[in-house]
């Protein structure tokens, strides 16, 4: 358990004149469970983002199951189908069937088989315990459901690491829990996890390390018991004066 | 070596406008082979050669001694007379549909709808076809519907009393009147004047109009044509109308089918807007005491035009494009003067870039100042459009 | 109104009468209007049927106009006598059943278009080039004893519909590559794009149509210039496309971006993107102008008619222009007229209902 899966050094992005991210270090194991918190703008998103390359750093090296993303990257796509992602906004395929947004990208990525897909599918949908949504569209469902269909799409590429960008920040209370059930579970089951959340809860049950950023830094950096109980800088007070205080 | 993707993008790029030029190069020989071997000298040199034929209907004196250069010209004001005409009278036509088919009125709605169905779904060269055999289908000038001794309709025309100036001078007459009313309007509610006090302004609108009316009078007067009346009244002589102005049929055919078809379309666009006006201010202006017709000009008129501006300016253009109709019946609009040319001097590559490069030009000046106009009346910032 | 209608409304309830009354009779004004303009409305409907129906002329014994001296109504002896002229042009006598076979062949293909189960780009596309081939060939001729006819000898509506057809099967898989293109995130392959589709549209289609008679001829090799329908065509379709590529465009940009943000997130490469996720959406969203595009494009073959075709119009145009005919030009014009009526009015009507059955599934 001591592979790297990520490695951040150095790493800096720009927005125009923008300073996004400030020398971002960061070194992520296979197996780990890590939370990233933060204030609105403070880069989590932005950071968890480039390691798959939806935006593009500028200074400093990326390194991902071994690959360096830089503009040398010949082909980006073949990193990212080992870097599954889950979106704030979901962003399941609306023309598509739930069973077809599972088995979309392993068959046309992963030349799976149409059968071997389906199967594979149907495992994670009863996994996120949605096998019986299959056949309807993802409009039809409600919006913990659908994160759970893209929790389910995300995993039938069967990445080895899973990015979740602010999973729960677009759904009612009522429906958070079920998402963050099932987050935990693949927790439990070894699954190398990079959360942007808010949830604290989840932070404290399952986070090897939790993460606190602000204005583009890492500020702080350790394991729950220590973060929440004795953190060590002032704006990580504040901050979690604000979030736990409600 | 196109490992890494700014290598691979400049490699596209590159090799993107290397096809471009080998397609312009060998199209320019092959151009050029095909006019040696037809023996035909290329160059813009016959634009001053007299043209030898004379055209059906030109705002500017001409005669078959002028060169193909001031045909042109005469083919483009033409088109750009066509054009003002049957956008204006489009307008007049899809603004009444307009009111009718938002009407509450059963009956009103009913024409709107019939209108809108019948005239939208023909094409409009058809229209123009049908309306032009209509019109040369009606009397003789011996026989014309006389209107009250000072007009007349037959199948040569229609003849209108006019004044006896020469073709140059109403044309900047009507420039002058068109400016003028471009100016009084852009002076009158353009930011930067807002903030003059009341007498200045009435002032600049003063010198406006004031001058104008001088550069009107000024270009009727200088233009008039000796020894004759200033107004000149067609009259039935024999078998033939004098005097006037006569419209010739394939004039009228193609004004009235861009206003009948142009219509149709604009009276959709106008509709849509004034639906898109939420119901939400109109009753505000309601709730504020205004008459229904402040409402009407105030509130929802200014707010359907700038929700409808963008989708106008390409009806508009549109509308302009279809003055091409022009050579389906033997209007000299641009288009047709055009092709006669190429059919007469055979400078068939010369003259096509001219009518590419006037039309590109006079539609992009069309967008380009109503494009204008929209950013300037633009609703500032977003809000609640419910 | 009769005692019927009264009591007709009465058992429709208060409401009908109310609705009647607020529509129609709410102030002495209104009323007057309504009075105005049903009287108007009658009459129109009153005219035209007295023209068209009760005091017309619909068949000619002997061929000539003799039967429509004198009578007050339409003359529509002029379709009766030639009719084959407008529909088939000038296409070999004994051999016009191919040309109705064809237009019926299109005509399916059209219909079936409609019917959801051919709703994905590779069955609608085999559907129109196979429809499209069925059409040609049965037109073309040449084999199995079928006299062979060459394209420029086709004619009328059926000449219609080759090149709407073949120009819209020409201009689709263009619009498609220009509106990916000025999407690309290289700019010179971009604003090129750009260029090319803003000065397109802002030419009129006659001036295009007419370069691609014209100037093709002296810019290409002899062995690519081909007859000049196919010019034209590819004119017609160029124009078409240049459109289609800016209605596709905002259908794209319509899209959230999470669409193609997911979808690169889970791996999938560029054409698998494009081609599985966001233009099928693309499409959906275009549906409503891709409709009036087609509905445009139908009445701008039209235009094709001014670089010397022989389609409906120019058909309608013969049909009345020579000698006896030469008094129903009405008759001819209007009858031209329906069958762009027939055609644009249901298709818009389709477009009308595909609208709303999109914005009841809308979820």
């Amino acid at each position: 358990m001591s592979e790297v899966a990520i490695q951040i050094r150095g790493m800096n992005k720009f927005y125009g004149t923008f300073h996004a991210l400030k020398e971002i270090n960061l070194t992520v194991q296979k197996g780990d469970r890590i939370v990233i918190c933060g204030p609105s703008g403070s880069g989590k998103s932005t950071m968890i983002r480039c390691v798959n390359r939806l935006e593009e750093h500028q200074a400093g090296v990326i390194e991902v199951l071994g690959t360096e993303l830089n503009d040398e990257v010949g082909n980006i796509d073949v990193i990212r189908r080992d870097v599954g992602m889950v979106f704030q906004h979901f962003n399941l395929f609306p023309h598509l069937t739930v069973l077809d947004n599972c088995t979309l990208s392993p068959m046309l990525s992963r030349k799976v088989s149409q059968a071997e897909a389906e199967k594979t599918a149907m495992m994670y949908l009863e996994r996120v315990k949605i096998p019986e949504q299959a056949e309807k569209f993802p409009g039809e469902l409600s919006g913990g459901q659908q994160q759970r269909v893209a929790i389910a799409r995300a995993l039938c590429m069967k990445p080895e690491i899973l990015l979740f960008d602010e999973p729960t920040s677009a759904l009612d209370p009522e429906m958070i829990s079920e998402v963050l059930e099932v987050m935990v579970e693949l927790a439990q089951d070894g699954m190398t996890m990079l959360c942007v959340t808010h949830e604290m809860g989840f932070a404290r049950q399952v986070a090897d390390r939790v993460i606190f950023m602000d204005k583009g830094e890492i500020v702080e950096e350790g394991p729950p018991e220590d973060f929440f109980n004795s953190p060590k800088e002032e704006r990580t007070r504040t901050f979690l004066q604000q979030i736990l205080s409600h | 070596m196109l490992k890494t993707r700014k290598a691979r993008a400049w490699a596209i790029q590159i090799g993107f406008l290397a096809i471009v030029a080998f397609l312009l190069i060998s199209s320019t020989l092959v151009a050029r082979d095909t006019l040696h071997a037809q023996g035909m000298n290329s160059g813009f040199g016959f634009l001053d050669r007299s043209t030898g034929w004379d055209v059906g209907f030109s705002l500017i004196e001409f005669s078959p001694f002028d060169t193909y250069g001031k045909v042109i010209v005469v083919g483009l004001l033409n088109t750009i007379f066509l054009g003002i005409i049957g956008i204006v009278l489009a307008n007049v036509v899809g603004l009444t549909i307009a009111v009718f088919r938002t009407s509450e009125n059963g009956a009103l709605n009913a024409i709107g709808t019939l209108y809108i169905e019948i005239f939208r779904n023909v094409p409009i060269i058809l229209q123009a076809f049908f309306w032009y055999a209509i019109l040369t289908h009606l009397p003789r000038p011996k026989d014309a519907y006389n209107l009250g001794e000072v007009a007349f309709v037959s199948a040569r025309g229609v003849y209108l009393p006019g004044l006896n100036v020469t073709g140059s001078s109403a044309l900047i007459f009507f420039i002058a009147l068109v400016l003028g009313i471009f100016f009084y309007i852009w002076f009158t509610s353009a930011r930067r004047f807002r903030s003059l006090t009341p007498s200045a302004k009435k002032n600049g609108k003063l010198t406006i109009v004031g001058l104008v009316l001088v550069i009107a009078v000024a270009a009727l007067v200088m233009g008039r044509i000796p020894e004759t009346n200033l107004f000149s009244i067609p009259t039935l002589k024999g078998l033939n109308i004098r005097e006037g102005i006569r419209i010739p049929p394939e004039m009228s055919a193609l004004a009235v089918s861009m206003a009948v078809y142009g219509g149709a379309y604009l009276a959709e666009i106008i509709r849509a807007g004034f639906l898109s006006v939420g119901k939400g201010q109109a009753e505000a202006a309601e709730a504020l005491g205004l008459s229904p017709w402040y409402v009407f000009t105030r509130v929802r008129l200014p707010l359907a035009f700038r929700a409808i501006l963008p989708t106008l300016t390409n009806q508009y253009v549109w509308l302009f494009k279809a003055t091409t109709l022009g050579i389906a019946i033997g209007f000299t609009d641009f288009f047709s003067v055009i092709s006669v040319s190429i059919n007469q001097s055979g400078q068939t590559l010369e003259l096509i870039a001219i009518l590419m490069v006037g039309f590109l030009v006079m539609n992009n000046t069309i967008s380009f100042v109503l494009n204008r106009v929209n950013k300037a009346i633009k609703l500032k910032g977003t809000q609640l459009r419910t | 109104m009769t005692a019927l209608d009264h009591a007709e409304i009465r058992a429709m309830g208060p409401s009908l009468t109310e609705s009647l009354r607020r529509r129609y009779f709410s102030s002495p004004g209104n009323t007057a209007i309504s009075l105005v303009g049903g009287a108007l409305l009658l009459w129109i409907v009153w005219t035209v049927l007295n023209w068209a129906v009760f005091k017309s002329v619909w068949t000619t014994p002997d061929g000539t106009s003799e039967v429509c001296k004198g009578i007050d109504g339409a003359c529509w002896a002029v379709i009766h006598q030639r009719g084959r002229l407008i529909i088939f042009g000038l296409f070999p006598y004994e051999e016009q059943w191919r040309s109705t076979l064809a237009c019926v062949a299109m005509l399916i293909t059209a219909i079936l278009s409609c019917v959801p189960w051919f709703w994905n780009a590779l069955r609608l596309a085999m559907l129109w080039v196979v429809g499209f081939a069925i059409f040609y060939i049965l037109m073309r001729g040449g084999f199995l004893g079928l006299l062979s006819v060459r394209p420029s000898e086709w004619g009328g509506l059926t000449l219609t519909v080759f090149i709407y057809a073949a120009g819209i099967l020409v201009g689709m898989p263009m619009a498609i590559a220009f509106a990916l293109l000025r999407r690309s995130e290289l700019p010179v392959i971009s604003g090129f794009i750009a260029g090319l589709i803003d000065g397109v549209r802002s030419l009129p289609l006659i001036t295009i149509l007419f370069a691609a008679a014209l100037i093709m001829p002296f810019i290409l090799p002899g062995w690519l210039q081909g007859d000049k329908i196919w010019r034209v065509i590819f004119g017609f379709g160029l124009f078409f496309a240049a459109y289609q590529a800016e209605i596709i465009r905002s259908g794209i940009q319509a899209l959230p971006v999470g669409q193609e943000e997911a979808a690169k997130a889970l791996g999938m490469s560029y054409f698998h993107r494009t081609t599985r996720i966001i233009l099928p959406q693309a499409f959906r969203n275009a549906l409503p102008p891709t409709i009036n595009q087609f509905v445009i494009t139908f009445k701008e073959t039209s235009l094709v008619v001014i670089v010397g075709f022989f389609e409906v119009l120019a058909s309608g145009n013969a049909a009345y222009g020579s000698g006896e005919w030469s008094f129903a030009y009405v008759e001819v014009y209007v009858f031209v007229g329906l069958i762009y009526y027939v055609f644009v009015f249901s298709l818009s009507r389709y477009g009308a209902y595909l609208e709303r059955r999109m914005r009841v599934g809308q979820h």
